[in-house]
């Protein structure tokens, strides 16, 4: 039994640990802009400002990078209390029109953005229609860092599934504009945005890749932000959250694993010890019949 | 009826018909031909022999007959509707159509699919069995069989038989529809027949014509026979028959005596003629043919009321999402485009309605809660069980006889793991129904010096020595075991009365209905007889010098030696006047003869007390101590029947026989009126002697029994022996030993004889009924005395029909049934087949304990049937039990393989596979019920479609089964060893709420360790490229450890694990990934996603990660229970923990090397497929039982030990009659 016991010890001890400090080496900044860029006279009311299309959308952030991020650095943009896993946004597209474009006319997963003035919306479906449209642009100093938006979306997502001669020529021309735009001249296999949107999250809280910073970022680093504040969270009373964070072998920080792995290691040496003292100590000697049922109770037969 | 049927039948009538009948007659059967619409009389049926046309108004059924349930047509809608009346499947039914609505988040397939699968599974094997109940139609009726039409035999197929039709039937060939018989080639119009395809008798039967119609046996003469025949409507009744043949103007009384049944076959006889009466579905046969009720057993039944707790659990997870969907939707989520046109079910204004969709949403989502797979699987491990692991099971084969064990029905494996009360019958269950002439009484003096087994046992109890040994001239045959020289080769000459010697031994000789069989010589004759015990007797005869060895319908040959003087053999040949036949309300047979001398003799033999009643006066010495002998018979475990004489005068005889011919041709209560006239000629009787026949008991029945109640099984003896014969059956069988205490409750008081003697039946009632309830009240103080101090003494009851009939009273019921539950044995003598079964369900229904019946003979069926499992005995007493029960055995000593090893590993094997259904499906649905809090309660799926609907069928189905089949704690040989491990079953200890709680427990963390530490984990990038998971990413991990955990979670409940749990759970896990590598290739929305997945180290983590600490709860859990609460299966497997496993195909066939290699062979041989009988089609079933329920229903129907026939089943049939030969 105590060999039992002992073999749940999953996996050697510094395997946890190697993990733990893969986590810990990704360094990660978290910036929630969402409220702060709503000027003043609009705080009381988000909606209209940013249903406003008048009122320039422009922010200014400030970051300060307190560890060494190593490049290349991921830029997520994570969206709090936003369904993307809501039945009905899930369902509202249209994989094979994405592939094939027009060639594929059944629109009707898409409800309630298939189509416009009879012909289908390319690409249709809520999801694409509410695409995030907010952007970032990044400054050091006076200097300003490049950003690589080239290779964010799966490859297999962009070679399989978005067509290379899928344009987005009626996109977002409909009476109710939902969210960014997309230039008709750019197929979709290439829109990398849409694509990463696309892939649909599996919690309110997601995050998707908006681009790399390929330069180290050094420690005291003050990096500008200006961002285009245009998607609508407001209403719904969700989070816009800007994400800068270097990237280890197993992605970016997540010490849930490592703190679970070293957790569960640890409570299996602890179980392996309680049952090697209850072993020494024997309270129930193996195989003796004085412990059977028949014999505690007494049965009269 | 066909055209061409019409035509023959024209012809028949232009082919020169003339009427036998006188003109008034034949006017009123003219009107019944003419009016066409006239209805048959209820009650009678009138019959035109040879008169096809005669008979056409009243279109009697045609002879084809099909037991099929389907046909072409009707094959998909009825077998659909059979399907869908379990509940299970129904239910899937609902949610498939529920799931073609736009309510529904998942593909219609989802839930198409695997219920799809499980009804063609089952459809398939519904046609199987139907295709082949119809090939056996065919054969049977397109069998030829010869019918008169112009004037000669012509061939013709079975089916185109009709009612009226004359036949003929040859030798050994199977009569095509209940017959009157007409003539025969044997020269007394008699003819023998088979009954073994309607009750298993192998017995060869006489049947006699009436002696008018001897001469129809040619063609020419039977064209000229024009009868009418009067009798019963079609009835299922197989024994008896009431009508009459009106024929040449006379009215002949018919009985079952010249009816030929169909499914019966004709032996010795070279060809019979007979009428057709009834045919097809009316006959005897058919009219039995009902299907049995099938019992299901107690942890199936307790399985429904799991699965209704899963679908309330189902209903209320659905209510919480539908308040959520109702809560959460609101138009505020802009990106949802719930402003504009939105379908009802999401607009955010009527919410009331929303939740009602969602309630229809969520109930398809969480379908899998309910395990589609989980009836299918058990049905699968069930007829496997027993198909493969029962039947075949060498130590539950018995050699001598070629049985192996046989389960009838699938259904109630695991029901004979949890039985507590064993109702045994007495007479060839626990003993040997080998009936040998031990002793006997003549004229007040003992014969024969052997000594039985129970009183060796009895003697050694008293510690008296016992000598053995017989003396060497000792004559043992079958049937015939006794010593003493006084009356063996005539030297009973000497003896003090030689003359009530004669008496006896012709008494022997011809008061019985045995017919001899075989060579007339005493080495090579052979007897058949309705009971061991006749045989006995006529071998005793034999062996007494009285040699019985022809029977004609009328006469009796017997070769008598030493008679008129020492040395001298002479044929002597009695007249057989009438024969008074025995049943269980006589008690007694009577046959009046004629000798050569002409002197009327009615010799009677019988039970001591109906004998005794009606003794002539005076002979009171020789009564007294016959009675004394009976008494010490009795108590020595012998069988003991009275014989006794009568002398009559001819005018006595003259006009009781008036009487008796009278009753016999009564169309009404016939057999009421045979026995009232019986009882004026059995008086007056004088009293001869008595026989002991020595009762033998079975092999291995102490030590088997012993075994049994160490299991914690009580087992009760129910017989209709003498009171003595089964206490001391008891004591031989260890049931009762002289440290116990008894208690005895009996009829045969002082108080009860006396009220007996004033003959007053009412006050008899009363003062019974009081003596009983007396009795009980103070048997069980003191039980309950004993009970209460911890080292009293075992408790055991005694109890005779007559007090049990009173004890049963609904007032006293109780009262017997707490008497009856603190004793650890219980015996019931004199008890009738009715009473058996009321015993039985008292306990079943009163005390709600799982009980089982096991029994050889007719008496037993209604018992085998009351009790949740019946076992009948495979044995010499015909096939009645073995067709009523669930299992049949060879000897009641399998009984302990039957119950502690396959009993106990069938249910532990389905207990532990319905707990794993109920685990794995609850585990998955409720990783979907978490997801469901965080998609807003909308209803998104989180696995896709065919991940869900694939999970019950492909990819966790196929290890359970193999667990079901092959999961062994201990071995046989333990399980045997140890037989107080068959005590979890009784107590039920794996499948109890506190089990399948802790199951749900489990189910409950594991599911919510996959969804959280899937999701949670799922923020983040997943790689280096810094890229993050979507929806059907995280689900496909997700469902990726689900199904390792679930299928590695089984491997850590086995006890035995072997290379096909290996390769089952490896084989799904395999599957799993097989089927997601080829389906992200195919599949739009998780297009690539197992590659995605796969590309990143994460994937592997968890896959290592979340699997163990799904499962280390559960390894602490079993840790923690083995150490502290250790199950006694595990404590045996730790006892025995070094010795190697005795066993390497778990559960499988255990081939032990005591068989010889010949009886290895003949095992081999008796597990073929064996030649099937035609009629094994035909379905039988049991009017014994019908007694049972009229009386509960304040019906009374006597019970008839030989009423009693049942379905022969294809694979029942041990002993398969010749086919008759094809044309």
């Amino acid at each position: 039994m105590l060999m039992v016991a002992a073999s749940q010890q999953p996996l050697p001890c510094p395997v946890q640990y190697h993990h733990l400090q893969g986590a810990k080496r990704v360094v990660e900044i978290v910036e929630r802009y969402d409220a702060e860029c709503v000027p003043d006279a609009y705080k009381s009311n988000k909606v209209a400002y940013i249903k406003n299309g008048s009122i320039s959308k422009n922010c200014t952030k400030l970051l300060k990078v307190d560890k060494l991020m190593k490049a290349p650095i991921y830029i997520y943009y994570q969206l709090d209390n936003y369904y993307q896993n809501h039945r009905r946004y899930v369902k509202s597209r249209s994989d094979k029109q994405l592939l094939d474009g027009l060639q594929n006319n059944d629109t009707s997963s898409c409800k309630p953005e298939e189509s416009n003035g009879g012909l289908p919306v390319v690409p249709c479906g809520l999801v694409a229609w509410s695409l995030f449209n907010d952007s970032y642009i990044f400054t050091r100093g006076a200097v300003p860092l490049k950003v690589n938006r080239k290779n964010i979306a799966w490859k297999s997502d962009r070679d399989h599934k978005f067509g290379k001669r899928v344009y987005p020529f009626n996109f977002q021309n409909g009476s109710l504009i939902g969210g960014g735009k997309l230039d008709p001249h750019i197929p979709l296999s290439d829109q990398e945005d849409l694509i990463v949107w696309m892939r649909t999250a599996a919690l309110p809280s997601f995050r998707k890749l908006y681009g790399r910073i390929e330069e180290d970022l050094h420690p005291s680093d003050l990096i500008t932000v200006n961002l285009t504040n245009n998607y609508n969270t407001y209403s719904f009373g969700g989070a816009k959250k800007l994400v800068l964070s270097t990237s280890s072998w197993l992605g970016g920080k997540n010490d849930f694993l490592g703190v679970f792995y070293i957790f569960v290691g640890s409570s299996c040496i602890f179980i392996s010890l309680v049952f090697l003292l209850l072993h020494l100590k024997d309270s129930r000697p193996c195989g003796d019949a004085t412990f059977s049922y028949w014999n505690r109770k007494n049965v009269s037969l | 009826m066909s055209g061409w049927e019409r035509v023959q039948s024209s012809k028949v009538r232009f082919g020169g018909r003339h009427s036998p009948l006188g003109g008034d007659e034949r006017a009123s059967t003219r009107t019944v031909r003419l009016g066409r619409v006239q209805p048959q009389a209820p009650t009678h049926r009138t019959i035109y022999c040879n008169d096809r046309e005669a008979n056409l108004p009243v279109r009697f059924k045609g002879n084809s007959i099909s037991t099929t349930k389907y046909n072409v047509i009707t094959f998909l809608p009825k077998g659909l509707f059979e399907q869908f009346r379990r509940v299970a499947n129904l239910y899937f039914l609902m949610i498939s159509i529920l799931s073609a609505t736009p309510f529904s988040p998942v593909s219609p397939i989802t839930n198409m699919v695997p219920l799809s699968l499980v009804l063609l599974v089952s459809l398939c094997k519904e046609a199987y069995e139907d295709w082949k109940r119809f090939q056996n139609d065919m054969s049977i009726n397109n069998t030829l069989v010869e019918v008169l039409q112009d004037n000669r035999w012509v061939n013709m197929p079975w089916k185109k038989l009709q009612v009226g039709d004359i036949i003929k039937v040859k030798q050994d060939e199977c009569f095509p529809a209940d017959l009157l018989f007409l003539a025969s080639t044997n020269a007394d119009g008699v003819c023998y027949i088979e009954t073994s395809n309607l009750d298993g008798e192998t017995n060869l039967k006489i049947r006699k014509a009436l002696e008018r119609t001897w001469d129809y046996s040619t063609a020419e003469k039977a064209v000229e026979f024009k009868g009418e025949v009067q009798c019963e409507q079609p009835n299922n009744s197989l024994y008896t028959f009431t009508g009459n043949l009106i024929f040449q103007k006379q009215t002949l009384p018919l009985s079952p005596n010249q009816l030929l049944l169909r499914g019966c076959s004709l032996r010795n006889t070279e060809y019979i003629v007979g009428a057709v009466i009834f045919t097809g579905h009316e006959t005897k046969v058919m009219m039995n043919a009902m299907n049995v009720p099938s019992k299901r057993s107690t942890l199936e039944r307790k399985l429904d009321k799991l699965i209704l707790t899963l679908l309330g659990t189902l209903f209320f997870m659905c209510f919480i999402g539908a308040i959520g969907s109702g809560v959460f939707i609101n138009s505020k989520y802009w990106y949802l485009g719930l402003s504009k046109g939105v379908e009802a079910q999401f607009n955010p204004n009527n919410r009331i309605v929303v939740a009602a969709a969602t309630i229809l949403t969520l109930i398809t989502l969480f379908s899998t809660i309910i395990p589609i797979s989980l009836y299918v699987s058990i049905e699968m491990i069930k007829v496997f069980q027993s198909t493969q692991f029962i039947n075949k099971d060498l130590h539950m084969y018995h050699v001598e006889t070629n049985t192996p064990a046989l389960a009838r029905t699938s259904n109630l494996n695991e029901e004979l793991g949890q039985i507590e009360y064993i109702f045994s019958d007495k007479t060839g269950t626990l003993t040997r129904n080998m009936m040998e002439f031990f002793k006997c009484s003549i004229g007040g003096e003992v014969y024969g010096t052997g000594m039985t087994e129970i009183e060796m046992g009895s003697a050694e109890r008293t510690g008296a020595k016992v000598e053995g040994g017989k003396s060497a001239n000792a004559v043992h045959e079958k049937g015939f075991n006794f010593d003493d020289d006084r009356l063996m080769r005539g030297a009973w000459r000497n003896e003090p009365n030689p003359d009530a010697c004669k008496e006896f031994f012709r008494c022997l000789a011809i008061c019985h209905t045995v017919l001899p069989e075989g060579d007339e010589s005493p080495e090579k004759i052979k007897y058949q007889a309705a009971s061991p015990d006749e045989a006995a007797l006529v071998t005793a005869a034999k062996n007494f010098g009285f040699f019985f060895y022809r029977r004609t319908p009328t006469m009796i040959y017997v070769r008598e030696s030493h008679v008129e003087k020492m040395g001298k053999i002479q044929d002597v040949t009695y007249e057989i006047l009438n024969v008074l036949e025995f049943n269980s309300t006589r008690k007694r047979q009577s046959v009046v003869c004629r000798y050569p001398d002409g002197r009327l003799v009615l010799y009677c033999k019988g039970a001591d007390t109906v004998i005794y009643e009606r003794l002539t006066e005076g002979h009171g010495h020789i009564k007294k101590i016959t009675r004394e002998h009976l008494e010490q018979f009795g108590s020595a475990g012998l069988r003991t029947l009275c014989l006794a004489y009568r002398d009559l005068s001819p005018a006595v005889y003259e006009s009781w026989n008036e009487k008796f011919i009278q009753a016999k041709s009564s169309l009404r209560d016939r057999e009421k009126k045979l026995d009232e006239v019986a009882e004026i000629i059995e008086k007056e009787l004088v009293l001869i002697g008595a026989t002991a026949i020595e009762d033998k008991l079975q092999e291995g029945v102490p030590t088997c029994i012993e075994t049994l109640s160490r299991a914690g099984i009580k087992i009760w003896v129910l017989t209709g022996d003498k009171m003595e014969t089964a206490i001391n059956i008891a004591y031989a069988c260890r049931l009762i030993s002289n440290e116990m205490k008894q208690f005895i409750i009996s009829s045969e008081t002082d108080v009860i004889r006396e009220v007996e003697e004033r003959g007053d039946q009412v006050e008899l009632a009363r003062v019974m009924k009081e003596e009983v309830k007396k009795d009980l009240k103070n048997c069980l103080e003191e039980a309950q005395q004993y009970f209460r101090t911890v080292s009293g003494p075992k408790l055991t009851l005694v109890i005779d029909g007559k007090c049990l009939m009173y004890a049963l009273d609904p007032s006293l019921r109780v009262m017997l049934l707490n008497l009856s539950l603190n004793c650890t044995s219980v015996v019931c003598c004199r008890v009738s087949p009715l009473q058996k079964a009321q015993v039985t369900s008292l306990v079943k229904k009163g005390a709600r304990k799982i009980t089982l019946s096991i029994g050889d003979g007719a008496n037993d069926v209604s018992m085998i049937q009351a009790a949740h499992v019946g076992v009948g005995i495979s044995g010499l007493e015909g096939m009645q039990a073995v067709m009523a029960s669930d299992f049949a055995i060879a000897q009641f000593r399998f009984l302990s393989d039957l119950l502690l090893v396959h009993g106990r590993w069938s249910y532990l094997r389905i207990c532990k596979v319905v707990t794993y259904f109920f685990y794995k499906n609850l585990t998955f649905t409720l990783t979907q019920f978490w997801f469901t809090f965080q998609t807003g309660f909308s209803g998104q799926r989180f696995y896709d479609d065919w991940f869900q609907s694939l999970y019950n069928v492909m990819f966790t189905s196929l290890p359970v089964i193999i667990y079901g089949l092959l999961e062994k704690d201990v071995s046989a040989s333990l399980s045997k060893k140890y037989p107080q491990l068959y005590m979890e079953g009784i107590r039920n200890s794996f499948f109890r709420w506190r089990v399948v709680a802790a199951w749900a427990f489990s189910a409950i963390y594991q599911s919510l360790i996959f969804y959280h530490f899937v999701t949670t984990s799922s923020l983040t990038g997943q790689n280096s490229s810094g890229r993050t998971f979507g929806l059907w990413d995280v689900s496909t991990v997700a469902f990726t450890c689900v199904v390792v955990t679930v299928n590695l979670r089984l491997l850590m409940m086995c006890n035995s694990i072997t290379r096909w749990h290996y390769v089952s759970v490896g084989g799904s896990i395999l599957a799993w990934f097989v089927f997601v590598f080829v389906y992200s290739l195919i599949r739009e929305n998780i297009l690539y996603v197992i590659y995605v997945v796969m590309s990143t180290f994460y994937f592997y983590l968890a896959f290592l990660l979340v699997p163990t600490v799904a499962l280390l709860l559960d390894f602490i859990r079993q840790g923690v229970q083995r150490w502290f609460f250790p199950y006694d299966y595990q404590i045996v497997q730790e006892i025995h923990r070094h010795e190697p496993d005795d066993n390497t195909r778990a559960g499988a066939l255990e081939i032990s090397n005591h068989l010889t290699a010949d009886e290895a062979r003949s095992f081999a041989i008796s597990q073929l497929p064996r030649e099937t009988s035609r009629h094994t089609g035909f379905a039988f079933d049991s009017p014994g039982y019908e007694s049972f329920f009229a009386s509960q229903q304040g019906v009374y129907a006597p019970q008839k030990a030989w009423d009693v026939v049942r379905r022969a089943s294809m694979r029942s049939k041990l002993k398969a009659p010749p086919l008759p030969p094809k044309k």
